[in-house]
């Protein structure tokens, strides 16, 4: 009885605990049920707006950056030599011959030379980069580009230089308009098949190759070295990822193949009138090493087929025309015209080996060496041959009415040149890059012999490409990084020009003194020295 | 000519102000690399322990969280002065997925 009243007494007291107990574990149940519920929400609702993110970033199939460079130069020409064009009344040389030529009594041909001031020329260049990923290991990238002038959109130059020509090769380095131009559109298909093989087609990155990319203040902007190739122009490329089986970082063996001159299609082939060859280059690009501290490439390629001239357009100066059309057109005014090359002259060879070595303290110095050389078939258009003058033949008419065709009336190309030698070129580019208060300091000098033949006329410096140029270049510049995606930078450029055509294939180089004292004919106005003092501010986005 | 000069002139004491203002330190991208291929590669690539990590795996933003709230195991940073964990840390930041690329085909 005592036993079951214990065990009565005990349940009694026992159900209250149990009771307290049992509404503790469903007050916690309950509460915890309740936070799982809220805890669905929110995971019912992160899903809808990773359902939106990822939709978007499907959709959003290209990633665009870019950046924005707005530059003031001031330009400073000395000594400009213009040299009076062939005349249509015969002069009488020393010893009875009869010459075409505009020449002093002395025999030197009629010139004169100024200094010419640019004070102050603006230029914008937008750049938008494109990326897009096409599969695993095939993606594209491009890159739209306008550069131009302020106050120009007319998309062409006088002819002056072979830097006014409007032409796809330059199309990038050359202020045109307000026209995005692709300047790279290209897909790379990385890792065939499981190989390290890969396979690129397209417009190609072929400009601000290295060692250009310091001055520019940016990482590596081509393949090619921008000592000898800084041309747009449409190939391909297949290359092998070698130092993946050799240790060398970044070791890879390019092929390159590009077209840069189409003589039949969009050239009046109908007509039947083209002898010009397709213009075709290939070669190869190899990064020896490249594993952020030491760069090492060696490129060596060859342009068959090279044609007087790329097809593009220009605005001829009237002292080209013949003097009743010349006279015709009121100031101010000139023919647009379009231009393609209509005669093959030669083969080129290029090579180069280069090296860039980037320190642990930022010092940055490089060195490069090009060599070029020129291989003419003996043939000449209007402008010339290969590094050669065309021979000019006496057209002959009537001047004086009494009926005999004794009077040069003008002086035409023959169609061959005045020689047809195998030139060699070479050309040297150093250059130092150093941490400065608030950002970099840099030094950079080349020199270009007369025969010196690079593809860098895409190379934007607004005079032409510096390392094109046939004479000695320095450069200095300061970089001030105001934030790491804006920098200003100041700086001068110096070319002394040695000689005349500096950039272009066509018509012989001739010393620009010679050209000053009258002894050298010039088709183009030649330029002595130039001073290009320059203020940038550039922007990443 | 002497309106450029004044112009270049006015806007480089600008940014020489500006920068005074606004310039922080960083680490050193280059010893960054070295420390990385030292210390991060072993565990980092592709088989490895922490799984493959390359600069590119994050962008910058997602590299900073990572190195200010410390998320990495302790073990695998012991072995690192606050000097290398930043100079890692501006190595994997300069060459991030969204941080500027050399550009070049393949």
């Amino acid at each position: 009885m005592q036993k079951i009243f214990y065990l009565i007494m005990a349940t009694l007291l026992a159900l209250p605990m149990t009771a307290f107990a049992m509404n503790q574990e469903d007050a916690m149940m309950s509460e915890l049920q309740k936070q799982i519920q809220e805890l669905s929400g929110e995971l019912e609702e992160l899903s809808d707006r990773l359902d939106d993110a990822e939709r978007h970033s499907t959709l959003d199939r290209i990633e665009l950056t870019g950046d924005l460079r707005v530059k003031a130069d001031s330009l400073h020409y000395n000594k400009v030599t213009v040299v009076e064009p062939p005349i249509t009344t015969p002069v009488a040389l020393p010893g009875g011959q009869m010459d075409g030529w505009n020449l002093n009594p002395d025999g030197t041909f009629k010139r004169h030379t100024s200094t010419l001031n640019n004070d102050v020329l603006y230029t914008t260049r937008l750049r938008l980069n494109m990326k897009a990923r096409i599969w695993d290991n095939v993606k594209f990238n491009g890159r739209l580009l306008m550069y131009k002038n302020w106050g120009d959109s007319s998309g062409t130059k006088v002819f002056d230089s072979w830097d006014s020509f409007t032409m796809d090769g330059t199309s990038s380095g050359n202020t045109t308009d307000d026209t995005l131009h692709v300047e790279r559109a290209f897909f790379d298909w990385s890792n065939i098949n499981g190989s390290n093989f890969y396979l690129s087609i397209g417009r190609r990155p072929s400009t601000y190759g290295p060692p250009t990319q310091y001055r520019e203040n940016e990482l590596r902007g081509g393949t090619p070295s921008g000592h000898l190739v800084n041309f747009n122009f449409d190939g391909i490329t297949a290359g092998y990822k070698l130092g993946e089986l050799t240790g060398w970082e970044g070791q890879t063996v390019r092929f390159c193949y590009g077209q840069g001159f189409e003589s039949e299609y969009g050239n009046g082939e109908l007509w039947g009138e083209i002898s010009a060859k397709d213009t075709h280059l290939g070669g190869f690009n190899i990064d020896v090493l490249n594993d952020g501290t030491n760069f090492i490439q060696l490129t060596a390629f060859r342009a068959q087929d090279i044609s007087d001239g790329f097809k593009g357009t220009m605005a001829i100066p009237s002292s080209f025309l013949p003097p009743d059309l010349g006279s015709a057109l009121l100031p101010g005014f000139n023919l647009e015209s379009r231009y393609f090359g209509t005669t093959t002259i030669g083969n080129l060879n290029l090579a180069g080996i280069g090296y860039a070595r980037e320190e642990d303290n930022g010092l940055v110095w490089f060195g490069s060496f090009g060599w070029t050389q020129t291989d003419p078939n003996g043939e000449s258009g209007m402008f010339g041959g290969m590094l050669s003058d065309a021979k000019l033949d006496p057209v002959l008419g009537d001047t004086t009415g009494d009926g005999n065709v004794d009077s040069i009336v003008g002086m035409i190309p023959s169609g061959s040149s005045m020689e047809d030698k195998t030139r060699d070129g070479y050309s040297v580019y150093i250059g130092l890059q150093t941490p400065a208060p608030f950002g970099k300091f840099g030094l950079e000098y080349n020199y270009g012999s007369k025969y010196w033949m690079p593809f860098t006329q895409a190379q934007d410096d607004v005079v032409g490409s510096k390392l094109a140029t046939r004479g000695h270049v320095g450069e200095a510049y300061y970089v001030i990084d105001i934030n790491p995606r804006m920098f200003l930078k100041v700086g001068a450029i110096y070319y002394d020009y040695e000689y005349t055509g500096s950039g272009s294939p066509v018509g012989k180089p001739k010393k620009v003194k010679d050209v000053q004292d009258g002894k050298a004919y010039s088709m183009l106005p030649a330029i002595d020295e130039i001073w290009d003092f320059n203020a940038s501010l550039t922007m990443r986005f | 000519m002497k309106k450029l000069i004044r112009t270049v002139l006015f806007i480089t004491l600008a940014a020489f102000i500006a920068t005074s203002a606004l310039a922080s330190e960083g680490g050193n991208p280059r010893k960054g690399k070295h420390l990385y291929k030292k210390n991060c590669k072993t565990c980092h690539a592709s088989g490895g322990e922490g799984g493959l990590v390359t600069p590119m795996t994050k962008t910058q933003a997602q590299w900073d969280r990572i190195f200010k709230k410390k998320k990495h195991n302790e073990d695998g940073w012991k072995n690192l002065s606050d000097k290398d964990l930043k100079d890692i840390q501006q190595f994997l930041f300069d060459h991030a997925a969204d941080s500027p690329q050399p550009q070049t085909c393949g």
